[in-house]
């Protein structure tokens, strides 16, 4: 796991800590933030300067890569709104946890035209999943936020699993 | 360089490719090639080392791959940075001697003599450095030059020494397939996302980029750097050797067939058919037809393999197919009208065909070498790092803590304790790949972080910090949490050259020069005072001088004539050529020192000296 850095990806970004954002804001801040901050653009500065520009260059890329994802972005909102939470939602409902193992299976095994209606299905789970998590932080219901985030990744596992068969197949 | 200097700095960028280079330079809202006298913008990347010593870079070179098969060394960035097995995968197919050296490092030897083949790549670029001074009629000592975007730190930190071992410092290493995106780009009327094909002669890129208001953002790039036209040749090459009964175990022969090759690729680019006479050695010339459909059966696994970086390439950037505006070709094997068909098919759009294949890649290392110098502040480009970095942790795993496709700069920290009770130290050793066991990647470095206070195994907190620059430079911090112990390294590959033997090679070829210098002079001064030993007896037969006079100036002739014989040294024959113009200069009839002079400029116009300089 990518451990945070103290960062708050948000406060970077000079924007509200909640996770419903629009994208094509955050888009454009980025190609400003780094036009204001990245040493190729600032490399005059001094050496204590030049370090700084570094550092402040890197935490605009790494704030953009957390924010750019929903799934990132629901982590690091989560740990800031409800530090620990994602610690104690790790204990996970067995029947999900059985929905999962079967979801594994599913995808161990389809073939051919399975394969694509497959994608599909799994796709729309995550949608679900992320939608249930965003409602959970409106609800400022962290607990239940970072539960539905242990979930997703089992869903997002499997999807990335099938692609990789999709992929290792046409090559 | 300085913030307050006025003059803008004139910085080239340089595609050092497998087969050709170039250089080019930013011109008002683009750039352009910069060509030799005879207006070729390709120089290839070709080194010959005649047996006389002396050395020919670039066409001349070419030219003579077949009168010297095994003294003619190209492809070498197919060998830069690399060791081990990876060198003798190469090695087999080329003509001329390469072997594994000190360290397991890939050596070329011809007629004896080792090189590195940073050494090569450094006479290729010399050869673009005196072309585009020439073109530019100012001396150049910057430069950004490119790489294969799956060129590991490895292979990068080759290519700076080559930049470096050849006069140049490097502003930056720039990614092929991102540099021909600045060229594609730079008009500003293409905003959207771009796939750029990068097939060149020894390695395959993708890369996604998004261009958007002047930022040129790579989104993922993807590649084989054991996949390159020079691939498609070989094919050829094994077809052509089959269908003339001969066996590849000849420096020549391999030379002819792969020149055939090369021929063959082209015109079955643009015919549906080719017939190519070949001439092997003491046998009679053979006909070989080969049609295009077989051609494109031979080379159809490796376009698949292209193929499917293209589609990791768009997974990795989480697009899909739809979400590609244009695709950009680039190199020249991507003329091979399967490339063109495989791509349309696969992304449901003909390739753009606006930009040059074989150029692109150096105009766009202008566009950025322009922006680093500072001249340029509407233009930005943010690249990704190519390949994950991390450290091996209990047990051999790699554990990555920067993944690849990141942008750069970008930093990540990661806590880590110690695994034995009373450990008051522990060593970091630093990997670059994407494979799961750390002896499966790339060691870039270790460090040992010292002081530890000893305590329970598991209990100290060592907080280790991967922080990686615009250039792609990492630097590693690790510190200790509860006592604030710190260490630190910038990473530079242990591999490849290490820094002595860059200084040493410098040092080389300075001295070398220095020693070029003195044989150079020497010889000069033989000749001058051979012709000063005749001159001075012709003039001394034409002008009458007291006897006594005559006798000296004999006598001070006769000497230096024996210290020639005798092969005396320079320093010796200057004081002797020094006493006798001394003795010409002060007698009194100046007849005989202008008639000296003259027979002195006849002796020497007879007498010039045929080397190059």
């Amino acid at each position: 796991m990518m451990g945070p850095t103290g960062l708050d990806p948000f406060t970077v970004f000079g924007v509200e800590h909640r996770l419903d954002l629009d994208m094509r804001t955050l888009e454009r801040r980025f190609l400003q933030l780094s036009r204001e901050c990245h040493p190729d653009l600032h490399r005059a500065a001094g050496a204590a300067d030049c370090a700084a520009v570094l550092t402040r260059s890197a935490e605009i890329n790494d704030s953009w890569r957390t924010l750019s994802d929903r799934w990132e972005r629901a982590r690091a909102l989560i740990e800031l709104r409800s530090p620990g939470a994602m610690d104690r939602g790790r204990t996970l409902d067995p029947e999900f946890l059985a929905t999962a193992l079967e979801l594994a299976e599913e995808v161990a095994f389809a073939d051919g035209p399975d394969l694509a209606s497959l994608r599909q299905r799994l796709n729309a789970t995550c949608d679900d999943v992320f939608a249930e998590l965003a409602r959970a932080c409106a609800e400022d219901d962290f607990a239940a936020a970072a539960r539905r985030l242990h979930e997703s990744r089992y869903v997002r596992k499997a999807l990335a699993d099938l692609d990789a068969r999709i992929q290792g197949g046409t090559a | 360089m300085s913030a307050t200097d006025p003059k803008p700095r004139l910085v080239v960028g340089i595609d050092l490719g497998t087969t050709n280079s170039l250089a080019a330079i930013r011109a008002g809202k683009g750039a352009r090639v910069l060509r030799d006298r005879d207006g070729e913008p390709l120089i290839p990347s070709v080194v010959c080392f005649l047996p006389n010593g002396e050395m020919v870079v670039g066409r001349g070179a070419k030219d003579l791959r077949l009168q010297h098969p095994d003294r003619t060394v190209f492809s070498a960035k197919r060998l830069i940075g690399r060791a081990g097995a990876e060198v003798d995968r190469e090695a087999a197919l080329l003509p001329y001697r390469v072997h594994r050296g000190d360290r397991d490092l890939a050596r070329i030897e011809v007629g004896g003599r080792d090189y590195a083949p940073e050494q090569v790549s450094a006479f290729v670029l010399q050869e673009v450095k005196a072309t585009a001074e020439s073109a530019l009629g100012q001396r150049i000592d910057a430069a950004v030059i490119t790489v294969p975007a799956w060129f590991d730190d490895a292979q990068r930190q080759a290519t700076r020494d080559a930049a470096q071992l050849a006069g140049l410092e490097c502003l930056r290493i720039v990614n092929e397939p991102t540099a021909a995106a600045l060229a594609y780009g730079i008009d500003g009327s293409k905003d959207g996302t771009v796939l750029v094909y990068d097939l060149g002669g020894g390695t395959f890129d993708v890369s996604i980029l998004r261009i958007d208001e002047g930022v040129f953002r790579v989104l993922s790039t993807s590649g084989d750097t054991h996949l390159g036209g020079d691939d498609f040749d070989q094919l050829l090459s094994e077809r052509i050797l089959a269908a003339a009964g001969a066996s590849a175990n000849d420096a020549y022969v391999l030379q002819a067939v792969r020149a055939a090759a090369e021929g063959l690729k082209i015109e079955l680019s643009q015919k549906e058919q080719a017939t190519l006479r070949i001439e092997l050695q003491d046998r009679a010339p053979i006909d070989i037809t080969i049609a295009r459909a077989e051609f494109e059966a031979m080379i159809a696994p490796l376009v698949e393999r292209t193929i499917a970086c293209v589609h990791r390439a768009i997974a990795d950037a989480k697009l899909t197919a739809d979400d590609i505006d244009d695709v950009v070709l680039v190199g020249g094997s991507t003329r091979v009208p399967l490339v063109r068909q495989r791509l349309e098919q696969d992304l449901g759009r003909a390739p753009q065909t606006g930009v040059d294949p074989d150029l692109a890649v150096a105009l766009g290392a202008a566009i950025q070498a322009d922006v680093l110098a500072g001249n340029d502040k509407s233009l930005l480009l943010l690249d990704v790092i190519p390949l994950s970095l991390g450290i091996e942790t209990l047990g051999g795993a790699m554990q990555k803590l920067i993944l690849r496709n990141s942008t750069i700069p970008t930093s990540s920290t990661e806590e880590f304790s110690t695994a034995v009770d009373g450990q008051t130290a522990v060593v970091l050793n630093i990997f670059q790949g994407e494979r799961e066991l750390a002896q499966d990647c790339r060691q870039l470095g270790s460090f040992t972080l010292h002081g530890l206070p000893p305590m329970p195994a598991g209990l100290p907190r060592i907080a280790v910090h991967f922080l990686v620059d615009a250039d792609g430079v990492l630097r590693v911090t690790a510190t200790e949490k509860r006592t604030g112990h710190e260490a630190s390294i910038q990473v530079v590959p242990t591999f490849g050259l290490s820094r002595d033997e860059v200084r040493r090679m410098m040092l080389d070829s300075i001295e070398n020069a220095q020693q070029d210098y003195v044989a150079r002079e020497a010889i000069d001064l033989r000749n001058k005072a051979q012709a000063m030993v005749t001159g001075t007896r012709k003039a001394l037969a034409l002008a009458s001088l007291p006897p006594d006079q005559t006798f000296s100036v004999q006598k001070s002739a006769r000497a230096l004539e024996k210290l020639l014989q005798s092969g005396a040294d320079a320093a010796a024959l200057k004081v002797a050529c020094d006493e006798l113009s001394k003795l010409t200069a002060t007698i009194a009839d100046d007849v005989i020192s202008s008639a000296v002079q003259r027979s002195l400029q006849e002796e020497q116009g007879s007498n010039t000296n045929p080397s190059a300089s």
